[in-house]
């Protein structure tokens, strides 16, 4: 075949689509389900983005590419890391490198070998960017300049604001309708304080607006009562010589009683990026000089702003948007200028949108607390549809001689309840405090853990680590004893029942010597637990939280999530040929992409071609 | 800590901190202290001057049987730089003369990057050039620009590296009574930003 055209849709629920298409709505869908075929796709354990995107782009299990979970922990200090990628630094008067964590041998790697063209946008774990032959847009594992997920910026008058989760707050004053504050960027590691770039704000009531004035560009920026501003780049003067550019976008919340306004996380920019974002290195700066600047950080909808309730659900939707509109303009570029080879274009939009509207579909959401839900029940459905509409424009550059392939990496689900997997560990017996701690009093990071006589901690979205000797820090558990810690986690774990709803919350604990193999599988998790629907690891756990109770209600926004069984949470897999329907897996992609592209198979690779 | 001096004879001031191609460098300075020097510039590693004989910092360093070095080119001293193995190296590089390049900075700077590659984090770092100087490590307190008298520059590497000064010394060291940086575990700060950088997941 000449050309393959893949459009991934991030957490695309196989259950809703089914339902649509029932209700013959998802017109486009339904006719590539018409001309070859539908079926739910086996997603990884675990079922995250990370982990499946590069199941998908190596065709191995996780042991063989060392991505389990977006999370993992540095053995030495037992601190949660970003399992992604890494900032390696050989001594400390050379510069740091960025590493990816995901290993193994990517499939356009083959292609690439091969002569193959492959255009592949937004792909998450491939920061810093795979070089191939073409080009690479790298998608979630790109940071914002302060080096996190995304850290907004909320700027009140209010001076009884508490700063929440992954945000800065910026309490300001208002003088003669001026106000004078800066942006945060990158936090200095030597002064430990956080680099500024001034802004200058004057507020003009009569028209509901602002003018953001500064040293950026543009020099002045209008920002609409409730709307989202254009960009703004700034630069911050990182040291003597050295300035770092980024870009950031505004939602002025209210100016009267009390000025709020909203700043995203700031992006990097394209054209000087503080690291390399695509491969080759100008593509990513060609591609805004294309479209428009767009987000470049692998989380580019505002959730947190949404989770702290900095603005609500019709600003979110709004923002969402707008990375769903430059995304697609980016799919359209290229597949205008598209002749042969591989062509992927992933839109992770419809996974944070569903995350935080999943609550609206359940009105006995915890988190819904009395909220009518009524008015957001439609807002995945109708993204469901804007995503048919996408499919379409694709499909229409899919001629008799390309391989058309739409898929979901894993679905959603909904998240009202979480467990305390480290509590759980800490009655069980798994987990100590140092003495006079009991759960509730020890912060996160494991603060008032005590490793000398801890067997087993949680951390992530569901992984435990034994607390091993001679691979953890202070490691207690010896080789011998492994089994009979993991069987009793196993079966303390296994069937576990919330009781105040009097339902099975965890189905099974799978043992990472039994999910995972490969040249990795010596980094995965010792176990990993399999929620039923409805349930997650709680809010504490992933850093390394103990706090009181097993289980919580999750009141939060985000109120939807897949990482679960999964068993029950696999992905779409729509295919414009006759494809084997029985159980295909993320693991089958890559080589039945690289066979309608002639070209053989990875030997690492471990599942097979769908069309044969 | 151990200490690497790149003693740039008649190298010039306007050029190492000027020239903007010189990255490494740049970078150097960014991260520690360097000005301007008064004094004789061959002078810079007297340490104290005795009636009949002149202590310099290579033989104080020698006679309490620390591994010393001396070098005149790049490559050697790379070598000594990648065995692991020394506690004092100096290069005596001559800029007066050019050294036969046609760029002498810009090639001693992309010198200086691969040589960077080979330091441990306990490692101080003076460069001398003609009365100017950079200076870097870990547990210096002073940042930025920073002059001095030539006999301080000695004194002040000491007690930076961890050696105790030795009596009747000339020049006094510039972090004589400071409190030195120090490194430690996870601060309360270093705290707050992991939670920030990890938090802005969503999933967590």
């Amino acid at each position: 075949m000449k050309k393959v055209i893949v459009i991934g849709l991030d957490g695309f629920e196989p259950k809703i689509v089914e339902a649509m298409m029932a209700r013959g709505e998802l017109p486009n869908l339904m006719k590539l389900r018409e001309q070859g075929g539908y079926s739910r796709l086996k997603t990884t354990a675990s079922a995250q983005t990370p982990v499946a995107w590069s199941t998908f782009s190596t065709g191995t299990n996780p042991g063989g590419h060392g991505i389990f979970d977006f999370l993992t922990r540095d053995t030495k200090t037992y601190l949660p890391l970003m399992a992604l990628s890494r900032y390696e630094q050989k001594n400390a008067f050379v510069l740091p490198k960025v590493v990816n964590m995901r290993r193994g041998t990517p499939f356009w790697d083959l292609l690439s070998a091969k002569d193959v063209d492959s255009t592949i946008i937004r792909i998450p774990c491939a920061y810093p960017p795979d070089k191939v032959k073409g080009r690479v847009l790298s998608g979630v594992g790109v940071p914002d300049l302060r080096g996190g997920f995304g850290t907004p910026t909320f700027y009140s008058t209010r001076k009884d604001l508490h700063t929440e989760q992954s945000e800065k707050v910026i309490n300001v004053s208002v003088e003669n309708d001026k106000v004078a504050t800066h942006i945060i960027g990158p936090r200095d590691p030597k002064t430990k304080s956080d680099h500024k770039f001034d802004i200058s704000i004057e507020i003009q009531k009569s028209e509901n607006k602002i003018v953001i004035t500064s040293q950026g560009q543009p020099d002045k920026l209008e920002v609409g009562l409730g709307k989202w501003s254009k960009w703004l780049k700034v630069k911050f003067k990182v040291a003597m010589m050295q300035s770092v550019a980024g870009i950031v976008r505004f939602n002025l919340r209210q100016i009267e009683p009390h000025f709020e306004l909203y700043a995203s996380p700031v992006n990097f920019e394209t054209e000087e990026p503080l690291f390399p974002i695509s491969s080759p290195q100008e593509y990513a700066h060609d591609l805004a000089m294309k479209i428009g600047r767009y987000y470049t950080a692998g989380m580019a909808e505002d959730h947190d702003g949404l989770n702290n309730e900095r603005f609500d659900e019709t600003s979110y939707l709004d923002q969402c948007r707008i990375v769903l509109r430059e995304r697609r303009k980016m799919m359209e570029f290229e597949l205008g200028r598209f002749e042969k080879g591989f062509l992927f274009c992933l839109f992770d939009t419809p996974d944070r949108l569903a995350h935080m509207f999943w609550r609206f579909t359940e009105p006995n959401h915890p988190a819904n607390r009395g909220e009518d839900v009524s008015r957001y029940a439609k807002v995945i459905e109708e993204h469901y549809r804007e995503c048919d509409e996408i499919v379409g424009e694709a499909m229409k550059h899919a001629d008799d001689e390309t391989l058309f392939i739409v898929l979901s990496d894993h679905g959603m689900n909904s998240f009202q309840r979480g467990l305390n997997l480290n509590t759980w560990l800490y009655e069980n017996g798994f987990l100590a405090l140092k003495s006079g701690f009991k759960p509730g009093e020890s912060g996160d990071f494991f603060q008032s853990v005590d490793w000398d006589k801890t067997k087993a901690f949680a951390m992530g979205l569901g992984c435990i680590f034994l607390n091993r000797k001679g691979r953890e820090a202070n490691g207690i558990v010896n080789e011998g004893d492994v089994e009979s810690v993991q069987s009793g986690i196993v079966s303390g774990l296994t069937g576990l029942v919330d009781s105040v709803r009097g339902v099975v919350a965890v189905r099974s604990v799978a043992r990472g010597a039994d999910v995972y193999h490969g040249p990795y599988a010596n980094e995965a998790p010792d176990l990993v637990v399999n929620f039923s629907e409805g349930y997650r690891v709680s809010w504490d756990t992933p850093l390394g939280g103990v706090p009181q109770g097993l289980f919580a209600d999750n009141t939060k926004k985000w109120g939807g999530d897949h990482v679960i069984d999964p068993a029950l949470a696999s992905g779409v897999l729509f295919i414009n040929r006759k494809f084997r329907a029985e159980s295909p897996g993320l693991v089958d992609l890559a080589p039945t992409i690289l066979n309608a592209l002639g070209v053989a198979k990875g030997g690492a690779m471990e599942g097979s071609d769908l069309l044969s | 800590m151990k200490i690497l001096v790149l003693n740039l004879q008649g190298a010039a001031r306007v050029k190492l901190f000027a020239d903007e191609r010189l990255e490494n460098l740049r970078r150097l300075m960014d991260m520690g202290c360097f000005g301007e020097l008064e004094g004789d510039p061959r002078e810079w590693n007297i340490l104290a001057r005795r009636e009949s004989h002149t202590l310099t910092l290579d033989e104080f360093l020698t006679q309490a049987e620390k591994d010393v070095a001396a070098f005149d080119d790049f490559a050697a001293l790379q070598t000594k730089l990648e065995s692991g193995v020394w506690d004092y190296c100096q290069l005596n590089a001559s800029f007066s003369t050019g050294g036969g390049s046609a760029d002498p900075y810009l090639d001693f700077d992309l010198r200086l990057g691969d040589a960077l590659q080979h330091l441990s984090d306990d490692t101080l770092l003076a460069i001398i050039g003609e009365s100017c100087f950079v200076l870097v490590a870990s547990n210096n307190p002073i940042t930025g620009y920073q002059d001095g008298s030539t006999l301080d520059l000695t004194p002040t590497i000491l007690e930076l590296a961890g050696y105790p000064l030795p009596s009747g010394i000339e020049g006094r060291s510039w972090v004589a009574g400071m409190e030195l940086n120090r490194a430690s575990g996870l601060t309360e700060d270093e705290q707050a930003m992991l939670r920030e950088r990890l938090s802005g997941l969503g999933y967590i």
